[in-house]
């Protein structure tokens, strides 16, 4: 038994006690070598920020949120959906393999510029993009769990005549499962990252244009401030992937 | 020890009648045991007077390689056969034509008179191969339950939870594969294909990962199921106790081309429970048949 066994509700206690060390650790820093606000401030000096000005957070926060949620599930109902396609056609999957690898290295948030020509700015551009940045992961990783259900599986569906429908729904999904949930983490990552890029550079709202709006009147309270929302709504976003994974998956 | 095994090298006639017992009952020590010529009344011995199970001249290739040259065979209703051979001699291959699993290039192979095809999808068989492959997220009521649905049959959980006690199982409805033993995974695999209501078991080496001693106890264990539910049996295996055990018949193949080398009868007791691993008998008769499998291996 090791010593973290014994601190009650080790799970939740010491992640809070981490973010409370390094929030003092800040604190200390900024008071220790006397770093001027401008450069850095205290996490006081962001809370007070957050506490005047709520109303401002939480509304380019609901926007960003809106984005993030809306964009990321249409990328991986999307990457879901053509990685069912894509395991049931050999042709498909050979011709797309190597570049499926290679889309993971593939800097997608490269493309955001190309779909501000295209698209123009404004909010459904910026949906488009998060789309597109989360349809990748989940794409990849479940075209990967759907390809390789075990073989002793499909040769005991066969042997009693199930069909491909059946095998699909209650064999392929349900196999694939873990693989599709590495997915859908990194496509919910991804998709907190490419919600911010898309209000850098296509849209004037949400907590990513507040980072660029306090950066730009060297307001570093101000970004940090929504740099605190942002990590709050991914850690949230991550969490509720994660809660749905224990109960479904195996 | 067995020399003279001639008797036993009946491949050709193994369709037409079922090859003399290999065993010598001149031999002195072995007058107590039913000779051949009593074959049709043994005690215990199911009846097989319909075939469940006929090949006919059935051969396989992958690509230039020959799995399965010519083989006949003919398997009783009811009858417990095993096969065994080295490793690559086809008799996966053939468990697999008669499943209809492998198509076969030449020859023809009956269930019940039909096609393997069609009495798949009767719903004739029941699989259980080497790995248990059961569904890791199921747990075993849910694994017994959920082939059945599958075959677009009703699912009877009361009949699943008496089968899984049948094989030893009761209070472990809820186990996951996970947090069950190897022996326990087949059980439950067994129980699935029961569940089935097939009328022909085909099994693949199905205690192949399992240690001796399990082993062993799944033998009897499969004999005593068997003979409760009265299926017919074609059971693989590359060990050659295990084949003599369970067998009413014990087919040897030889490899490269997979055929069939000899055709045993196996005159054990029946019930058997596992004091037959200790008997003279048994001994015997996996001598044979280990004799008839080297005459059938050439070392490369």
């Amino acid at each position: 038994m090791s010593y973290a066994d014994r601190i009650p509700a080790a799970g939740v206690s010491l992640p809070i006690g981490a973010l409370a060390a390094g929030l003092a650790a800040w604190w200390a820093l900024v008071a220790l070598l006397g770093i001027p606000a401008y450069l850095l401030p205290t996490p006081v000096a962001v809370a007070r920020r957050l506490a005047d000005r709520p109303n401002l957070y939480l509304r380019n926060g609901t926007i960003t949120l809106r984005t993030i949620l809306a964009g990321g599930a249409a990328g991986v109902l999307g990457g879901f959906g053509a990685a069912a396609v894509a395991v049931h056609s050999t042709v498909l999957r050979r011709a797309l393999s190597p570049y499926l690898v290679t889309a993971r290295v593939l800097p997608k948030i490269a493309v955001a510029p190309l779909l501000l020509v295209w698209l123009g700015t404004g909010a459904g551009t910026a949906l488009a993009f998060v789309a597109l940045v989360a349809f990748f992961p989940t794409f990849v990783n479940a075209a990967a769990g759907l390809d390789e259900t075990p073989d002793e599986y499909l040769d005991l569906l066969r042997s009693v005549e199930a069909g491909p429908v059946r095998t699909f729904l209650f064999v392929r999904i349900p196999a694939a499962l873990p693989s599709v949930f590495a997915g859908l983490k990194q496509s919910a990552a991804l998709a907190v990252v490419g919600t911010v890029v898309a209000e850098w550079i296509l849209t004037d709202a949400g907590l990513g244009y507040l980072v660029l709006l306090g950066a730009e009147n060297v307001q570093t309270d101000v970004v940090l401030a929504a740099v605190a929302v942002l990590f709050a709504e991914g850690m949230a976003i991550y969490g509720a992937v994660v809660a749905v994974e224990n109960r479904v998956s195996w | 020890m067995v020399g003279d095994e001639t008797g036993a090298r009946a491949t050709e006639e193994s369709d037409r009648e079922r090859p003399e017992d290999c065993e010598h009952s001149e031999r002195p020590g072995h007058s107590e045991r039913p000779g051949h010529s009593e074959r049709p009344g043994r005690s215990g011995r199911p009846e097989h007077g319909e075939t469940a199970i006929r090949l006919d001249g059935v051969t396989v290739d992958f690509e230039a390689v020959r799995a399965l040259a010519d083989v006949d065979l003919r398997v009783g209703e009811g009858e417990f056969v095993t096969v065994i051979g080295p490793s690559g001699c086809g008799k996966t291959t053939m468990l697999r034509a008669v499943g209809g699993l492998q198509a076969p290039s030449e020859g023809t192979v009956r269930v019940g008179g039909d096609p393997p095809d069609r009495a798949r999808a009767d719903g004739e068989f029941g699989f259980v191969f080497q790995r248990h492959a059961l569904l890791p997220w199921k747990s075993a009521l849910e694994n017994v339950v959920f082939l059945r649905k599958m075959a677009g049959k009703p699912a009877d959980r009361e009949q699943a939870r008496d089968l899984l006690e049948t094989v030893g199982l009761a209070g472990f409805e809820e186990a996951r594969p996970a947090e069950l033993s190897g022996g326990m995974r087949q059980r439950v695999a067994i129980a699935r294909a029961l569940h089935l209501g097939a009328s022909v078991l085909l099994m693949d080496e199905p205690f192949g990962e399992l240690d001796e001693l399990t082993r062993e106890e799944m033998g009897v264990e499969v004999r005593r199921v068997w003979r409760d539910q009265r299926k017919t049996v074609l059971f693989v295996t590359h060990s050659v106790p295990e084949a003599v055990f369970l067998a009413d018949r014990c087919v040897v193949m030889s490899d490269d081309p997979g055929e069939i080398e000899a055709v045993f009868d196996v005159e054990l007791p029946r019930p058997r429970d596992e004091s037959v691993y200790g008997t003279a008998a048994f001994q015997e008769q996996v001598a044979a048949v280990r004799t008839a499998l080297h005459e059938g291996y050439e070392l490369r």
